[in-house]
């Protein structure tokens, strides 16, 4: 008993490593990836393109591998972070690029009468964007976000590799150590308690922001 | 300033406009004169021009040439070098103030009730206070018979329910002239008898009016003037009885015994 008791406290004190990676990534990735979108769609070529192959580097290749470059190859051309700074740089570029073109689609499904029949009402560009746009498009993407939210909850165990302590690190030390899954499944429920919460938080936004059908 | 008495009576005078996507001429020197209370109804096949004309009145579309005279004051009028330019910024703002736009598609805005639809532009562009604006935007619903629906989101409402608060919501700003593109073209026969009729209302109230519209009926009776376009210029126009009763033209007569059969 007192040796269950010191397991999940031990499991405990990793998970906040992993919540601290979570919320941090999740506080900068979102408003990042909503300014990469409008920088996409801003009908500035340069930029367009410059967002497009962000976005495209970041999907299209394996978040370990971009975490395991601004951990260990950018130290080697002198730019050195802290352990938990390497992390969220790396989670932070990479969820951002989800998000932003989750947010792209979703300004894009707006139909054009919206802008229209705004602006014939005598509204500003910003106005417009603030009142009739962005409700409209986190009512369309709260469900994409909402994935993606889970996902990240997830992928934090990737620090696994950057030897940070995290939840998962902790549980397989001990199961190492004492040669007792019981680590593993206490490890387990704590992620399933994570996105269960978030799952629970999403269906409260979405029933909000979905007061109407469309 | 010159011609203020002269003016006055027009709500808007439009010169030879021109209006090209591309290279496809649209708008070929279209002119015409709207007064204060007049209702004009724009009529022609599809693809005339008719929707695009409208959508350069307010500025929905940019024109290349010709002028637009807004209550005695220019939108928009030929530079030196023949070109259309703009009014400054905020004169602009204030003149396309004055025109009210429904469109063929309502275009409400989905996440707000009834009344939120209302109250938007009011509180943002006029920054009125709720306590302001409320009444006179319940007065609105209630005269086009929708204000027990006040708090309803336009997803549960019909066509037609959603058409009469696309109007209520655009008279909502106080405009002096209002623009129809086929408010009813997106309506079952059946629910546009109730957007007519808040219309015919409208005009009753001599609302200055422009609308382009396929109800034949509702042109003949209602508006003072129509015009007839056709491929981006206006065929023929005069009064709803001469034009229906004794059309002129060879393509006014074809497009009108089209529209009977
Ligand atoms: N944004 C645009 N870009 C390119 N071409 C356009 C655009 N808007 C309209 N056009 C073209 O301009 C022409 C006139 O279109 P418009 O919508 O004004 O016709 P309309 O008289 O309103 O027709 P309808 O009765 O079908 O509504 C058409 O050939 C159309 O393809
Ligand atoms: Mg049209």
């Amino acid at each position: 008993m007192d040796k269950l008791t010191e397991t999940v406290l031990s499991i405990l004190a990793g998970s906040k490593v992993t919540l601290e990676i979570f919320i941090f990534t999740l506080a900068m990735s979102l408003p990042l990836g909503f300014f990469v979108a409008l920088l996409r769609l801003s009908g500035i070529r340069p930029l367009a393109i410059l967002m497009d192959v962000y976005i495209w580097i970041m999907r299209g290749s394996p978040l370990m591998l971009q975490l395991l470059f601004v951990y260990f190859a950018l130290p080697m051309i002198g730019v050195r972070f802290s352990d938990i700074a390497a992390a969220l740089l790396a989670f932070t570029l990479n969820y951002a690029a989800y998000f932003a073109e989750i947010f792209r689609a979703g300004i894009q499904s707006i139909p054009r009468g919206q802008y229209e029949a705004a602006k014939t009402l005598g509204l500003t560009y910003s106005q417009t964007m603030r009142r009739i746009i962005l409700p409209q498009m986190i009512h369309r993407t709260l469900p994409p976000i909402s994935n993606e939210t889970i996902n990240l909850v997830k992928d934090t165990s990737l620090i696994y590799i950057l030897a940070m302590n995290d939840l998962l690190r902790v549980a397989r030390t001990i199961v190492q150590r004492d040669f007792d899954m019981t680590a593993f499944f206490i490890a387990g429920a704590f992620y399933l308690v994570m996105t269960a919460v978030l799952t629970a938080i999403f269906k409260r936004m979405e029933a909000h922001y979905g007061k109407y059908d469309e | 300033m010159e011609n203020t008495t002269n003016n006055a009576a027009y709500m808007l005078r439009v010169r030879d406009i021109h209006k090209s996507f591309q290279d496809n001429e649209v708008l070929k020197g279209i002119s015409l004169d709207v007064c204060r209370g007049e209702v004009l109804s724009i009529i022609g096949p599809s693809g005339s021009g008719k929707s695009t004309l409208l959508r350069c009145l307010n500025r929905l579309e940019t024109i290349d040439k010709g002028s637009i005279e807004v209550k005695g004051e220019f939108l928009v009028e030929n530079d030196d070098s023949g070109c259309a330019a703009y009014a400054p910024t905020e004169k602009a703002r204030a003149l396309l103030g004055c025109m009210g736009m429904v469109f063929q598609q309502f275009n409400l805005f989905p996440h707000m009730t009834v009344l939120e639809n209302l109250m938007e532009a009011p509180m943002q562009v006029k920054k009125q206070t709720r306590e302001e604006i409320q009444p006179a935007a319940e007065e609105l619903l209630r005269k086009v018979g929708l204000y027990e629906k006040r708090d309803a989101y336009p997803s549960r409402l019909s066509g037609g329910q959603q058409q009469r608060v696309a109007i209520a919501r655009a008279l909502a700003m106080r405009p002096d002239i209002m623009l129809f593109d086929e408010p009813t073209s997106a309506l079952d026969p059946e629910l546009t008898v109730e957007v007519l009729k808040t219309m015919r209302e409208l005009a009753a109230e001599h609302m200055t009016m422009v609308v382009v519209t396929h109800e034949m009926t509702f042109a003949r009776d209602v508006s003072n003037h129509v015009i007839f376009m056709a491929d981006g210029v206006i065929v023929e126009q005069g009064r709803p009885s001469d034009l229906f009763g004794n059309p002129k033209e060879e393509r006014t007569r074809m497009f009108l015994g089209n529209m009977v059969k």
